[in-house]
């Protein structure tokens, strides 16, 4: 029963929390989503007016409010779609989006890393999204990001948007694990392989949709095994999330008994989930 | 001389002109036990260890904040959810009015399914009720009262924030950046991941050692109960392989109880940057300056594998 537990759960304020307490933006974001697909048009608006109030300055949401600064969250405004979240708005947040990129890529890091005679990585050269100006670009917020950039740029193509989105692509073939999949983000350290987490895996090929190859075929097929010892909720959507973006969710499919949906992101998601499933997704066109 | 080099260099000369500001602190004591495996002795054992922080629990909140950071219950990534039940006993036997159980883990975002596969639930009664998922907490931004990296100030959760005693629950373990992971690594933990993404990459990025010494101005007495029942060795403190001590050991200055656990990993305490970042000179937390209590160190010492970076830590005699 998703829908009523999640209305259940919504704040006074519009907003929701992740489990208890105050709004935040990721779980009231998905919330919107979930509810506005199903039908709900008085909570889910309540949820886009703390959405739309909550926007800062520079076109960015921060992780809540108090909180003073823009960061990865803003992709998932974006998802929302613009009539609703209000065009100007979300022109705002596409904006900060498409000049947002993780530090490793920055010039500057870039030019110190030479000054220290470091070789330029080619996990450096692509751009992805940190989770907060400032630091590193790591697999979910870059997902994330493409999936709104994408969405957008299908929608109304802007100039620039459709090179932001392939060089998040890229970033995300580079970072991927030897043997498929995604980890959080580096794929080595100090020359250990890192190994693949289900959830990273799920959001990436969703980010990957209409991409064809050996790494999303290696990758696709990390996913099909994850899917068969899922033991979260998290892992739960974004594999059948990005199983379904490849069309390759297997048909009849039941998940493990068992499986707990503790949070609001993943009640939500999974309504999302179902949704892409059967068709109709809200990350992608 | 490489560009590197001549940057270390410069960096290096800043710091002796001034720039590190030493942290002085009276001589501590770190007390080592034997606890030779995770069963029911466990519970007198910590009682006991606890029972000097009677006057800091009664009536008071108290946090326990294990280290929570993958999904393998087999391994010794854990703080073993046994032990902290012991723990969490122990200071409610002392009186205190709260007992949480608190973690934000740096890498994976499900925390309570992180806990679930780690045996909390099935070992800690009303585990749910008890834990906060501090990544996902209240926050309050913190003047660093003393500053080592370019951070100003810091996000931290609310439940860390009000609790009168914190209760730093490490696993023994080596880390692949750092070099071992102890009680003040372990205070990445109440960094929230809601504010600051998972992995915690603003603090990498200010530097790890620097943002651990930051981390430990703000929380410089801490009661610290490590586990080093079964250890991790090698390509801590996620891919290195199980290493049974069958030892715990505590302290409430975190600098004398990890320099402690160094000696037990037989690595040099005075080469993890952090623990030299905090202390200003490796003389505060020389052997000697240590009070040790409970068993000696040199009965129970062994040395942890550790990967070709990290070779030059081992410690070859006493230090």
């Amino acid at each position: 029963m998703p829908i009523p537990e999640l209305l259940q759960q919504q704040n006074p304020d519009g907003g929701w929390s992740y489990r208890r307490g105050g709004s935040w933006t990721e779980p009231t974001v998905y919330a919107v989503l979930a509810l506005a697909g199903a039908g709900d048009s008085a909570a889910a608006e309540r949820g886009l007016q703390w959405i739309r109030a909550a926007q800062r300055d520079d076109g960015g949401w921060q992780a809540r409010p108090g909180v003073g600064e823009s960061c990865w969250v803003t992709s998932l405004a974006a998802l929302l779609p613009a009539q609703r979240l209000g065009e100007e708005r979300h022109r705002r947040a596409t904006a900060w989006l498409s000049a947002t990129t993780g530090m490793e890529s920055s010039v500057l890091y870039r030019v110190r890393q030479w000054m220290m005679g470091g070789q330029t990585s080619s996990q450096t050269t692509a751009p992805g999204w940190p989770w907060v100006p400032g630091s590193a670009a790591w697999v979910i917020p870059t997902s994330l990001g493409i999936l709104a950039l994408d969405r957008e740029n299908r929608l109304r193509p802007v100039p620039g948007l459709a090179s932001r989105i392939d060089a998040g692509r890229r970033f995300l073939f580079n970072r991927m694990c030897k043997g498929g999949g995604w980890n959080h983000g580096s794929t080595r350290a100090l020359g250990y392989e890192s190994g693949a987490y289900p959830e990273t895996t799920g959001m990436a090929l969703a980010a990957l949709r209409g991409c064809h190859g050996w790494q999303t075929d290696q990758s696709l097929a990390v996913a099909l095994r994850f899917l068969d010892q899922c033991r979260t909720a998290d892992a739960l959507n974004w594999l059948r999330l990005g199983l379904a973006a490849q069309g390759r969710m297997p048909e009849g499919y039941r998940a493990p008994p068992g499986i707990a949906y503790r949070t609001v992101p993943e009640v939500a998601t999974s309504v999302l989930a179902d949704g892409a499933v059967a068709g109709k997704s809200v990350f992608w066109i | 001389m490489t560009r590197r080099d001549w940057l270390t260099g410069s960096a290096a000369a800043l710091v002796a002109t001034g720039c590190a500001r030493p942290v002085h602190l009276t001589q501590s004591e770190a007390t080592i036990v034997r606890a030779p495996a995770y069963d029911q002795s466990l519970y007198d054992i910590v009682r006991r260890l606890v029972a000097s922080q009677g006057a800091a629990a009664r009536g008071r909140a108290v946090v326990i904040k294990p280290n929570l950071v993958e999904f393998e219950p087999e391994s010794a990534i854990n703080t073993h959810p046994l032990l902290v039940h012991a723990a969490c006993e122990a200071f409610r036997a002392l009186g205190a009015s709260q007992v949480t159980i608190a973690e934000g883990p740096g890498h994976r975002r499900d925390t309570l399914d992180l806990a679930e596969a780690a045996g909390y639930f099935q070992t800690i009664p009303g585990f749910e009720d008890c834990f906060v998922d501090l990544n996902l907490d209240e926050v309050t931004l913190v003047d660093l009262p003393r500053r080592f990296s370019k951070l100003k100030r810091v996000y931290l959760p609310n439940t860390v924030l009000g609790a009168a005693l914190v209760v730093s629950m490490p696993k023994m373990k080596t880390h692949h950046w750092t070099g071992a992971t102890l009680s003040m690594k372990n205070l990445f933990g109440v960094v929230p991941g809601g504010v600051y993404g998972w992995p915690k990459n603003v603090l990498h990025w200010a530097g790890i050692h620097e943002s651990i010494a930051d981390l430990h101005t703000v929380f410089p007495r801490q009661f610290t109960l490590v586990d080093g029942i079964v250890g991790m060795e090698g390509n801590g403190p996620i891919q290195g392989v199980s290493k049974p001590m069958g030892v715990l050991v505590a302290g409430t200055d975190p600098l004398a109880v990890d320099a402690t656990c160094c000696r037990l990993m037989r690595i040099d305490p005075t080469r993890i940057g952090y623990l030299r970042l905090v202390a200003g000179d490796p003389a505060v937390f020389a052997e000697s300056n240590v009070r040790q209590t409970g068993e000696p160190i040199a009965a129970l010492a062994r040395p942890f594998a550790l990967i070709p970076q990290f070779r030059a830590l081992r410690l070859e005699s006493g230090a």
